[in-house]
């Protein structure tokens, strides 16, 4: 045990005088974390408040339910903002801005056209006019749905007086009445609504978190490579005739690897927390979290390493290891979220499973990120085993 | 010619790099096919439904959401599963049936659907649009309710009545019109187009800057003193192994265009118009890296920077989020995003594919790009002969 | 100190190795001499305990050595052919490291660094990174690190290789004077002049195998009776070899640079013979050299073939 940790302090004594590690550990992950939640921040935090132009023509006793009701009560919960129009033309106009592109303010417009309450109440064809704006996709679709959802009242209504008076005429004598019944007839079906947590890393937290166990690859190989390095230097043969029993050459090398790992992960977590912001959750689960991936990193990382037989094959091998996986486990973008082969195929990296873990910890418990830290302690056994069944046969030649 | 031999000396050191294989032209392609895949098809939103029952009302919901043209339904067996579908992002809503669905409406009983969604208001929309979409399915049972419990006629009769009463009526009608153009179907990008783009952008960049490494080496070992001990000026170095870094870059450009087209159908528009804007766009890679290999002395530091400044300048130049999205949301990134070349390259390929355009077309474009080139050449001219000659 | 008994590794059909013996008792310096392939470098990891063994046995003091074994490691001190030490740390930070895996405390380590800095004479240059140091430099910390735990038996694998002469003769010095001041030395060299002028005993190697043993003295034996017959010489040289070995006593020709080297039985018999039949090929001599067989010859005679091939 003394000589792995001899190993390790004098392996850790050269990677420091390695520049480039700071830059591959630190500078990159840390500076794209930035430039990515610069760029992507404004986009994901744009809030979903939809706006609304109504032109209410018609002014009748069916068209403020809608105004007054439906949209006053959507806008009274903070959830849509409302521009009063004077003309159909004038919220169309609204929305569609200075005709090159469509305005990006107004969402949609909803316009109650003149005699509206009047059409109805005789029966007569009405209509109802929503112009959606081209760009506001989900804002437009709830004007859409809100307006529709609204006319299949007053056809309900409608239906059940023609209904009923189909067995009781004289209840036609009082129509609004039984329309006034009617409406406060409650719907067979109710939707409840059920609040989710959100397990989900907030998009600050997601670059960080991401880049980080992106480099968090490369940066372990520093260490793995290392035995590789030993061949090359021709010191390799000193260690092995040296007095030391041969697994303390692979355990110090292990250390380094989880010493580099470690204080990467944790200078990167603390720098994205305080300068960007970054939100990872409970500092307990956390720690479970990046030692099992530091873990099972530099398994995968052995593993590849010990298939090279020369330090720089060491390095190609690696570094298309570590880019490959990082892609695929959704490093760089929230590969879960796309579905399909993509998002299944994720799992067969450590990275989905870290984020993954991330992700349950910052909408639930610590108890919910126990699949991550097995997923990724199984990982870390199956790697290092085959790395080890691999270099016991490169350190016996 | 000196800087032909100067580059094609450094283009056999790159072609012995067997990685180079591996990020030179196997990445960039399972990178346009991952994001093409991802984000090729516009956002859709997901809903999970869990109905256990297969009698007619659920039959018939079931079929009005899979028509539903607002969002994609997706079915699933449990409400675990969609709970952590929704949590983790996977679903944008979740909706839950209960298991007596149909005969509880039959027995005119009150019955509640859970409509799953993450706190916030993404999801108001979904849930607006499905609020509708059970109005109009259930019309005929809360008539046929309300008709039973005014004591007319049995909640059957009543509801064999609104079926007719339901397909007289015309009711209101809505209609909806579209407003502008949307930035999406205005481009009308194939699913692979954008992202093949952007790519090639980013790697022919990135491969240049992590190349950069290259010159640092070459004067490191000291071959560039040795060069420069003949009788070879600073210029003809740098523009020697400056090409070599270009016809990387070339190379790389053409197969990815070449490949994209192939094996995604990509479309590049005017051939002639998009080698030159490869061209323009490999100068501007193989200067940076001409600067970046004369301002670090250092090869091992080099690269990664080299990939840091790489991604990082991708990013921010419209390679990873599109340049029409910034304007869009951001116009503050958009102008930020011009700082880079990658945006005007973007821009020029636009004009090309989008809209038809040819070389007079895209000439601004070029002239940009060319004036970034001449811009990193003279700076790294410059550079390198402080540090050869120091 | 030392003792190999029957040696065996195979690389594939390769029989590198294939029984090889022989004993270094405390104080002695041994050789084995070779030509490159020989089977020097195979022979010594496995005595040092580096490389696996297909058969043979290992005994350092007695005692059994394996490549798992661990505490008989330190009775050794290895100078690996190549260099072996880490360019980014210091001459200094190097030994320390190495010194701290022979479990040395941490008092008698930096005694023992300052005095082997002192011994390869790097003591001014200490605290500089190795990757700084020219060749020569290199080469002396390579020494060093083996010679620092204070070995009873050091191991040298071609330590000279690619050393320009002035630093390779300050390397030989330096081992001579460890041999005389008690250490086991096992020296492996291809060049016949090192062996001659360091080694006790010899053994030459050749296809994994050691053709004879012995103090320089004995191996010279071999061929006691016979001379050495070095003739300067122009001409057509490879014909007139060809023609000397007809000659009835004459062992072996080999030509070198400008000169024929003859080994006969008696020179007094066949030098007539030999310089008339190379004047009939139409070589003309311009010396003779008539000397007893050296080292060199002996290999020749044992192995059919000469140490720089």
């Amino acid at each position: 045990m003394r000589s792995a940790l001899n190993i390790a302090a004098k392996d850790l004594r050269q990677r420091v005088r390695d520049r480039s590690i700071y830059v591959i550990a630190l500078a990159a992950p840390l500076g794209l974390a930035a430039i990515f939640g610069f760029v992507f921040n404004p986009i994901s935090d744009a809030d979903f408040t939809a706006t609304f132009a109504v032109a209410n023509v018609d002014q009748g006793p069916l068209a403020a339910p809608l105004v007054d009701g439906v949209l006053g009560g959507l806008a009274e919960a903070g959830n849509v903002n409302l521009v009063q129009a004077a003309s159909a033309e004038e919220a169309t106009r609204l929305v569609e801005g200075d005709g090159e592109r469509a305005d990006q303010d107004i969402d949609a417009a909803i316009i109650i056209p003149a005699d509206f309450s009047a059409r109805v109440q005789t029966g007569r064809p009405a209509e109802l006019r929503v112009v959606q704006n081209a760009n506001s996709s989900l804002a437009a679709t709830l004007a859409l749905a809100i307006v529709e959802g609204y006319a299949r009242e007053l056809d309900y209504v409608q239906g059940a007086v023609t209904t009923l008076a189909a067995f009781d005429p004289a209840r036609l004598a009082d129509a609004a009445g039984v329309a006034g019944l009617a409406a406060s007839t409650p719907h067979p079906v109710t939707v409840r609504d059920v609040s989710a947590s959100t397990k989900q890393l907030d998009n600050t937290t997601f670059y960080g978190a991401g880049l980080a166990t992106f480099f968090l690859f490369f940066t372990v190989q520093f260490g793995v490579n290392s035995l590789l390095e030993e061949r090359h230097f021709g010191t390799l043969n000193r260690l092995l005739a040296a007095p030391v029993p041969r697994w303390s050459i692979i355990l110090g090398k292990a250390i380094t690897s989880f010493g580099l790992g470690l204080v990467s992960m944790l200078i990167l977590i603390v720098a994205t927390s305080f300068i960007l912001g970054a939100d990872w959750g409970n500092p307990a689960g956390v720690a479970l979290l990046v030692v099992a991936a530091t873990a099972s990193a530099i398994g995968v990382m052995a593993m590849v390493s010990a298939l090279a037989r020369t330090s720089e094959q060491g390095e190609v091998f690696s570094s298309i290891a570590a880019v490959g996986l990082g892609i695929i486990g959704g490093t760089f973008f929230p590969i879960n979220q796309a579905g399909g082969v993509l998002a299944s195929l994720r799992f067969v990296t450590p990275h989905a499973w870290f984020l993954q873990g991330l992700g349950d910890l910052a909408g639930g418990s610590i108890g919910d990120i126990l699949p991550a830290v097995v997923a990724l302690l199984a990982f870390t056994a199956a790697s290092s085993g085959i790395a080890l069944a691999l270099l016991r046969r490169r350190l016996n030649p | 010619m000196k800087a032909l031999a100067i580059a094609a000396s450094n283009l056999r050191r790159f072609a012995r790099e067997r990685a180079n294989v591996f990020f030179v032209l196997i990445l960039p392609m399972l990178l346009i096919l991952v994001l093409g895949s991802v984000f090729g098809r516009g956002f859709e939103p997901r809903v999970g439904l869990v109905a256990p029952e297969s009698g007619d009302l659920t039959q018939s919901l079931v079929e009005e959401l899979e028509a539903h043209e607002g969002f994609a339904l997706h079915r699933h067996g449990d409400r675990d599963t969609v709970v952590r579908g929704v949590e983790r992002g996977e679903l944008e809503a979740g909706l839950i049936l209960p298991p007596n669905y149909d005969a509880a409406i039959r027995a005119g009983d009150a019955v509640e659907i859970d409509f799953i969604a993450r706190p916030g208001q993404a999801a108001l929309s979904l849930r607006r649009s499905i609020d509708t979409l059970l109005a109009e399915q259930m019309m005929p049972p809360r008539i046929a309710g309300f008709v039973a419990e005014q004591g007319a006629a049995t909640f059957d009769q009543a509801l064999a009545q609104a079926a007719t009463v339901n397909a007289d009526t015309d009711g209101v009608n809505v209609a909806a019109t579209v407003a502008g153009e949307s930035f999406i179907t205005r481009r009308n990008w194939g699913q692979f187009d954008l992202g093949a783009q952007q790519q090639l952008m980013l790697f022919m960049f990135l491969t240049s800057l992590a190349g950069s490494a290259a010159l640092v080496q070459t004067r490191r070992l000291g071959i560039a003193r040795r060069m420069f001990a003949t009788p070879t000026t600073v210029r003809t170095i740098l523009l020697g192994e400056g090409l070599g870094r270009f016809g990387v870059a070339l190379v790389q450009g053409v197969y990815i265009m070449l490949g994209t087209m192939v094996v995604f159908g990509v479309r590049w528009g005017d051939p002639l118009s998009a080698v030159l804007i490869v061209v323009a766009f490999g100068l501007v890679g193989s200067g940076a890296a001409m600067l970046m290999g004369a301002l670090f002395s250092s090869d091992q530091q080099a690269a990664p920077v080299g990939v840091f400044l790489g991604l990082g300048a991708a990013a921010l130049g419209g390679c990873m989020l599109p340049l029409y999205v910034m304007e869009l949301f951001a116009p503050a990134i958009w102008t930020a995003a011009h700082v880079m070349p990658h945006a005007w390259a973007l821009e020029a390929f636009e004009v090309l594919a989008i809209h038809d355009g040819g070389v007079a077309d895209v000439l601004p474009f070029l002239g940009i790009l060319l004036a970034y080139a001449a811009a990193f050449y003279a700076l790294a001219i410059w550079r390198l002969r402080v540090v050869l000659t120091r | 100190m030392l003792e190999c008994r029957d040696l065996r590794k195979s690389f594939g059909e390769l029989a590198a190795v294939d029984g090889v013996s022989f004993h270094i008792a405390a104080g002695e310096t041994y050789g084995l001499l070779g030509p490159n392939g020989a089977g020097k470098t195979t022979s010594i990891s496995m005595a040092v305990g580096l490389m696996q063994r297909d058969g043979g046995q290992v005994l350092v003091d007695g005692e059994p050595l394996d490549p798992g074994t661990t505490k008989l490691k330190a009775k050794i001190g290895l100078v690996p052919q190549d260099l072996a030490l880490y360019p980014d740390l210091t001459a200094r930070e190097n030994l320390r490291f190495f010194g701290r895996l022979y479990d040395m405390p941490r008092a008698r380590l930096s005694r023992r660094v300052d005095e082997v800095l002192e011994i390869i004479g790097l003591s001014d240059r200490a605290n500089d990174r190795a990757d700084t140091f020219s060749g020569g430099m290199k080469r002396r910390l390579n020494i060093g690190i083996g010679l620092l735990h204070a070995p009873g038996l050091l191991v040298l694998d071609e330590p000279t290789v690619g050393v320009d002469p002035q630093s390779r003769n300050a390397i030989l010095e330096s081992i001579e004077q460890l041999g005389s001041e008690g250490l086991a030395v096992l020296y492996t060299t291809h060049y016949m002049e090192e062996a001659e002028r360091l080694c006790d005993r010899i053994g030459i190697i050749d296809r994994g195998q050691i053709k004879a043993e012995g103090t320089r003295r004995e191996l010279a034996q071999i061929l006691s009776q016979h001379d050495r017959v070095r003739l300067s010489a122009t001409g057509p040289l490879h014909e007139g070899a060809e023609a000397l070995r007809r000659i009835a006593g004459v062992q072996q020709v080999d030509v070198t640079d400008g000169a024929i080297d003859v080994l006969v039985e008696q020179a007094g018999n066949s030098l007539m013979a030999i310089l008339s039949a190379l004047d009939q090929s139409g070589v003309s001599i311009t010396g003779v050299e008539i000397d007893e067989p050296n080292l060199e010859a002996v290999f020749l005679h044992l192995t059919g073939r000469s140490l720089r091939d």
